[in-house]
């Protein structure tokens, strides 16, 4: 970094866009005044196999307002999936209303378009609709184990030999962790203005990848990418399941061609269940063996999750236990069973999250067993090397992260029996994990706008780029204040409009190292070109208003583009970090609170504490999630989510979480990018379920191997062998 | 949400008035207005009545107080003579819902409330309280967070409030009337119903009747007290059990209780034995444990609520417990 | 639209507050731009999202400007909206919840529809000066209460405290939550002046005004308004700084070069 800027990389300042987000003034995706604008209501199938076998439409078409209903007997054809087991991504179409079949419960059957949303809403309700009914929905997880199939070329992996390993193991834990359907529910429902003008749509839409969501559009609707504009100011969370487009969209799309006015959808919260992706439930077996002396030698991950009848998403749960500790012999499988529900999609840390609740209790199992300090046998296990890919990691430092985190928290306060520190009726557990997540580099496009006002320079970025809450914004504007020499007040970012310079967008915890690289980089595009066209030599400090004013320009622009390096491809690239916790669990009742958090994360250079620690906390609190309450369950007669409201998913609400203390580690990884970043997003909810459910059994003597840890399963679960009833 | 026609009575007699057999009151809209949204309710005019004159907590000639139906729960709660003389009702209330719900909620709402048994929300399910006829999917569902208690085989659902299972530890009146002007006091431990063969209705209210009040006899508990709620988060969630407990200790020995049990049944279960077994012995957890037992010796369970007859059992002992301990 | 007038008259002597100063910076509208954008528009070309910034009060709407809308609606009621202090007169259909008339009729979309349940807490506004949800409200009951959203709470030009203090210690991420969390904190300073109690209240019994609310207690008090990024412990800071001018709590710290050392070598 060039200059030392008090409002530049690493400065801990107020949201720039803070003023609009507390005024209400920040422009979510249904919030764009777009005028003679109406409304369309989703309609849902109540079966979850068969087909429709007729549809009456005639009450809800007399209905007021109603301007048309669209079902698949009369929806324009759009490009559908030409195979079954698609490999679903974040650019895959979104066909919907295409034939009568019906694949779940939920699935959009038809779509009401109608003046104003009350009447939209209750002409949905007229819609009369038969079905025929399959006799033999996929919809018990317990029962499609034998039609399990294997995802992908890279689905099982292994190194060493697990038999011999296990052979010369002194103590082996072998179980199965569960973890339910979950799930992301960010707080703005899914929503979507689409409008057509001359054979061009616009889409107004909550979406985390603008690019991909041009792609998406286009092809499920067969026109060229460039009459496809999608517009995200401001997105109200997305957790992953605003990587995709999903069906709504392409609802909205097709209703505003055919009413020939701009429609609105808004997913409701029940159909958020349904129609906007979901975390698969997953079954882990775990199988650990290590020697007296706690040395690993065999680790095995096998997952079982399910996908939908007719395309593929795999969480890979398993690559933690590749890549965390030094075990010689490991062994990882996943394996997806076709199920009648909606096919699930990423949701934040897919595979981490999961992964490491299964890898981070079996872990302290095992230190039980070996009557070892989980601290110090995770430590012993610690690897510089990333055995599973056999390369260096960029910079790994897990080991500072348990030691500095441990100190923090005081974890030589923890008393190794459960059950022995208590306080009135409570019982007080102290937990440990470690947590490891992939940080991906994307290639990103930039620009930057320059413009000479009286005597300073004020400053456009434009980046397709999304903020969901990440501090997107902020970090965008506090590169260019750092590489144009700045301050930040003069630098204006304008983000989430896919005409703006091509990114990855928002998710898989690349978006920070990838924005501001991009961003990085057209400003020192920028300045190389004013400094090459006066002939200054690159390294001769010049204050920029002073270099627009040699070359005689009011206003100048420039483009950049950042992708990553041969060296980034030569290494490992994760974020580490590590979770405490100190839980109360009431002895009686099963009730338990979490009385505080300690969270230790080495994650590249932070480019701003404060919003650095926004996301860590968000981490900590839908993984505190996960241990506390979220849970969606299947109804095992008619296969809906029974599950269907905030009054039954029950998320984290304030009073479920207490005190943290997050701990960065001074780090700049240069191997990882030039500026050194690495991504956070998804480092915070890694592993924290496990720091939970380890501290429960410190507290209680009961080990919890299924997500959520409720009231109803704490008083029902046994003490594990070994735990003395105090 | 269908066509409905709105009026806002200005008083009783115009609210009493204008209904009809598918009038629905429309009071702080809680539940109402949400059940609506779901297709649940189906009123075809809603009779406003949040400007009705009931909307005050006077004294009554009985030497206790009358909560006016209208008046919201947080004025409830909140009011220095029920938090000085009920305070067990004031803190149940407290835990239900959020701030800004029981801003809106009323006394008289509350007790209408309607199960939250998820077949009932959801249309597209059976459910013989939403659709009479159509069946029980929770009996042989997803029913973890049902009765244990006097149900029916038409109906496991149970009611969801707080504030009611105080009510019915301390015992009231429900005052009510009638579209001839008439009026009725119904005890609250027969305002709402068990399910039997009619899981449709909830209460034995008749159609058209309003609530306008609710009698509190004299003060009570208001030394030892608690409410105790066991739930899937911290707050803001409905109890998977809950427990209102309140205590009279005279010479060491326990003179009144008052122990009802929330989430167990269709209706607020009254611990009738238990309370009748502590009257005049001593605050001991053994006999609290003792009067758990025999709280509890009638549950059974489901596949998916077995749970809740242990949950029960240590909830009862331990709201009796914290009770005890306000003062000790 | 005399208000835009008025506008163009302030931009033309740089008459703005700091606060006015830094939303019209975020919407993009920055010094010398600020006059070019105003000098474009006129009226006729003036966007509804555009007019709903340049009223007579920044953080305010301007409802007076608002088209009537002509639409077949069932069961019509009137209604006037008293909302931050402006008043409106609007038919509207019996269904109709005061959040969709605020946000599909008054251009005010600092109000969020989260659940439209009353599960979530996005959509609080104070009515009559309680804190409320609107999603469970029907706008037809609403008629001549005092309605305040976000967009009311800041005054002559200037934040709110509360604003002010979720600026400061960043008690949101993607701000959707935000408006209603805010009312919320706002309602809630009411609350504890009041010495309104909680499920955590001690003493029922004893009444006491002017509380000092504990981190718990403001954890309970504020645990209807749900934030899925999970910045609670920021928004009970924020919270904490203006209930009683003490926003410490743990947050974040960096790691010295010291403690690196040592826990390499331990």
């Amino acid at each position: 970094m060039k200059t030392m800027n008090k409002t530049g990389v690493g400065a801990a300042i107020d949201r720039v866009e803070g003023h609009l987000k507390v005024t209400g003034k920040a422009t979510y995706a249904s919030e764009f005044p777009i005028e003679n604008k109406v409304y369309a209501q989703g309609i849902n199938s109540t079966i979850a196999k068969g087909t429709i076998t007729s549809i009456d439409t005639t009450e809800a078409e007399k209905a007021a307002g109603v301007l048309a209903v669209i079902t698949h007997k009369n929806a324009e054809k759009l490009n559908d999936f030409k195979k079954d087991r698609y490999q679903i991504s974040t650019d895959t179409i979104a066909p919907v209303l295409q034939s009568n079949k019906v694949h779940y419960y939920g699935e959009y059957v038809g779509v009401v378009v109608a003046e104003t949303f009350e009447q939209a809403q209750y002409a949905a309700r007229l819609v009369k609709i038969e079905y025929s009914k399959a006799n033999d929905p996929k919809i018990h997880f317990g029962k499609e184990r034998g039609n399990a199939f294997f995802p992908a070329e890279d689905s099982d992996y292994s190194r060493g030999d697990m038999e011999k390993g296990l052979a010369e193991a002194d103590e082996v834990v072998e179980q199965t962790y569960i973890t339910p359907i979950e799930h992301h529910h960010p707080m703005e429902l899914h929503a979507v203005i689409a409008e057509w003008n001359n054979g061009k749509v616009t889409a107004y839409a909550s979406q985390q990848m603008l690019e991909d969501a041009t792609i998406a559009i286009s092809d499920t609707f067969q026109i060229p990418q460039k009459d496809v504009r999608v517009v995200a100011a401001y997105v109200g969370g997305g957790f992953g399941s605003k990587l995709n487009v999903e069906r709504h969209v392409t609802l909205a799309v097709m209703a505003a061609k055919k009413v020939g006015r701009p429609v609105q959808v808004t997913v409701t919260r029940t159909q958020m269940f349904t129609n906007t992706g979901l975390r698969q439930k997953n079954e882990q077996t775990m199988k650990i063996g290590a020697k007296q002396d706690g040395t690993l030698t065999a680790l095995s991950h096998d997952t079982l999750s399910h996908t939908s009848p007719n395309l593929v998403y795999q969480e890979p749960c398993g690559m933690v236990s590749k890549m965390l500790y030094n075990s010689p012999n490991a062994k990882v499988t996943e394996r997806l069973m076709p199920m009648n529900l909606q096919t699930p999609f990423a949701m934040r840390a897919p595979g981490e999250a999961t992964g490491s609740f299964a890898l981070e209790s079996a872990m302290d199992e095992m230190a039980w067993k070996l009557k070892m300090d989980p601290l110090e046998f995770r430590i012993k296990n610690d690897t510089q090397t990333d055995l599973h890919k056999n390369r260096p990691f960029s910079s790994r430092l897990l080991v500072e992260c348990l030691r500095i985190g441990a100190e923090k928290f005081g974890w030589k306060n923890r008393k190794d029996q459960p059950r022995t520190n208590t306080k009135g009726n409570w019982l007080i557990g102290y937990g440990v994990s470690a947590a490891s997540r992939n940080s991906p580099y994307l290639k990103t496009h930039a620009k930057v706008l320059l413009e000479l006002v009286e005597d300073r320079v004020e400053a456009t970025m434009q980046m397709d780029a999304t903020d969901i809450g990440t501090g997107t914004y902020t970090i965008v504007a506090q590169t260019a204040a750092e590489y144009l020499g700045i301050p930040v007040e003069q630098v204006k970012v304008e983000l989430g409009d896919s005409n703006f310079p091509v990114t990855p967008g928002s998710g898989g915890s690349w978006g920070a190292a990838s924005y501001c690289n991009g961003a990085r980089a057209a400003c020192e595009n920028a300045v190389k070109k004013l400094k090459d066209n006066r002939s200054i030599p690159e390294d001769k400090e010049v204050a920029l208003a002073e270099l627009l004013k040699q070359n005689q320009l009011t206003k100048f622009e420039m483009t950049g583009m950042a992708e990553p390096s041969t060296e980034f491809e030569k290494h490992s690239v994760f974020s580490f970090g590590a979770n405490f916790a100190e839980v109360w669990v009431d002895k009686d009742t099963g009730m338990w609170k979490i009385e505080r958090m300690v969270n230790v994360g080495a994650a590249g250079k932070i480019l701003n504490p404060k919003t650095a620690y926004g996301q860590i906390i968000g981490g900590l609190t839908m993984g505190a999630g996960m241990a506390i309450a979220e849970k969606t369950d299947v109804e095992p007669n008619f296969g809906n989510f029974i599950t269907r409201s905030f009054a039954d998913y029950h998320v984290p609400v304030n009073l479920d979480m207490a005190n943290i203390d997050v701990i960065f580690l001074p780090e700049e990884d240069k191997i990882a990018n030039k500026m050194g970043i690495k991504g956070i997003g998804e480092l915070g909810i890694t592993s924290v379920a496990a720091s939970l459910s380890n501290a429960i059994f410190n507290a209680t003597g009961k080990r919890m191997r299924e997500l959520p840890i409720t009231p109803e399963k704490l008083i029902e679960a046994p003490l594990e062998p070994g735990v003395q009833e105090v | 949400m269908r066509p409905f026609t709105y009026t806002n009575a200005k008083n009783t007699q115009e609210a009493l008035q204008q209904t009809t057999a598918t009038t629905h009151y429309l009071a702080g809209g809680t539940n109402l207005v949400d059940l609506m949204k779901e297709d649940v309710e189906r009123p075809d005019q809603l009779v406003d009545v949040n400007n009705l004159e009931f909307n005050k907590i006077e004294k009554n000639q009985s030497g206790g107080w009358s909560l006016g139906a209208m008046l919201n729960n947080s004025d409830t709660a909140n009011h220095p003579d029920i938090r000085k003389n009920y305070p067990l009702l004031s803190m149940a209330m407290l835990s239900a819902a959020t701030a800004q719900i029981r801003n809106m909620a009323t006394n008289g709402g509350n007790l209408m409330q309607r199960t939250r048994c998820p077949y009932f929300f959801e249309t597209s399910m059976p459910c013989n309280k939403r659709e009479p006829g159509s069946g029980c999917g929770a009996i042989d569902g997803m029913n973890a967070v049902h009765a244990i208690f006097g149900y029916s085989k038409e109906c496991i659902a149970t009611h969801p409030s707080d504030m009611c299972v105080a009510l019915a530890a301390m015992g009231a009146e429900v005052e009510v009337q009638k579209p001839d002007g008439s009026s009725r006091r119904i005890p609250f431990s027969e305002f709402h119903r068990l399910p039997g063969d009619r899981p449709e209705k909830d209460t034995n209210l008749e159609k058209g009747e309003l609530i306008t009040q609710i009698h509190l006899s004299t003060p009570q508990f208001s030394d030892n007290y608690y409410y105790l709620k066991i739930r899937e988060r911290s707050s803001y969630a409905f109890a998977l059990i809950s427990v209102a407990a309140g205590l009279s200790i005279q010479n060491g020995m326990i003179s009144r209780v008052g122990l009802a049990m929330g989430g167990v049944a269709h209706k607020p279960w009254k611990l009738s034995e238990a309370e009748e077994f502590l009257k005049g012995k001593k605050a001991t957890t053994e006999n609290f444990e003792k009067a758990a037992e025999l709280a509890m010796k009638d549950a059974k369970p489901f596949e998916k609520n077995k749970y809740k007859v242990e949950m029960g059992t240590k909830a009862v002992v331990r709201a009796l417990q914290q009770a005890i301990n306000r003062t000790a | 639209m005399k208000d835009l007038d008025k506008w163009k008259a302030k931009v033309e002597a740089d008459d703005f507050t700091d606060d006015e100063k830094k939303v019209f910076d975020e919407m993009g509208l920055k010094g010398s731009s600020r006059r070019t954008f105003l000098k474009q528009v006129s009226v006729a070309s003036m966007s509804l999202w555009a007019t709903s910034y340049f009223t007579n009060d920044l953080f305010a709407s301007t409802m007076e400007d608002l088209p009537e809308e002509a639409r077949v609606l069932l069961n019509e009621v009137k209604v006037n909206l008293r909302v931050n202090e402006m008043s409106k007169p609007l038919n509207i259909d019996s269904r109709m919840s005061l959040l969709d008339a605020l946000r599909e009729r008054l251009a005010l979309t600092g109000t969020k529809k989260g659940c439209d349940h009353g599960q979530c807490g996005a959509c609080t506004v104070m009515i009559d000066g309680k804190r409320k949800l609107s999603c469970l409200t029907l706008a037809a009951t609403c008629d001549d209460k005092e309605i305040t959203t976000v967009e009311g709470l800041a005054k002559d030009g200037k934040l709110h405290p509360m604003q002010e203090a979720f600026v400061k210690h960043d008690g949101y991420q993607c701000g959707y939550c935000t408006p209603g969390q805010v009312c919320s904190s706002v309602a809630l300073l009411e609350e504890a002046k009041n010495g309104e109690a909680s499920y955590l209240t001690e003493d029922l019994s004893t009444i006491k005004k002017d509380l000092k609310l504990s981190e718990a207690e403001i954890r309970e008090r504020m645990s209807g308004n749900i934030c899925r990024c999970g910045a609670y412990n920021n928004i009970v800071q924020a919270f904490k700084e203006v209930h009683s001018g003490d926003s410490e709590m743990p947050t974040w710290e960096f790691a010295t070069q010291e403690q690196m050392e040592n826990a390499k070598n331990a």
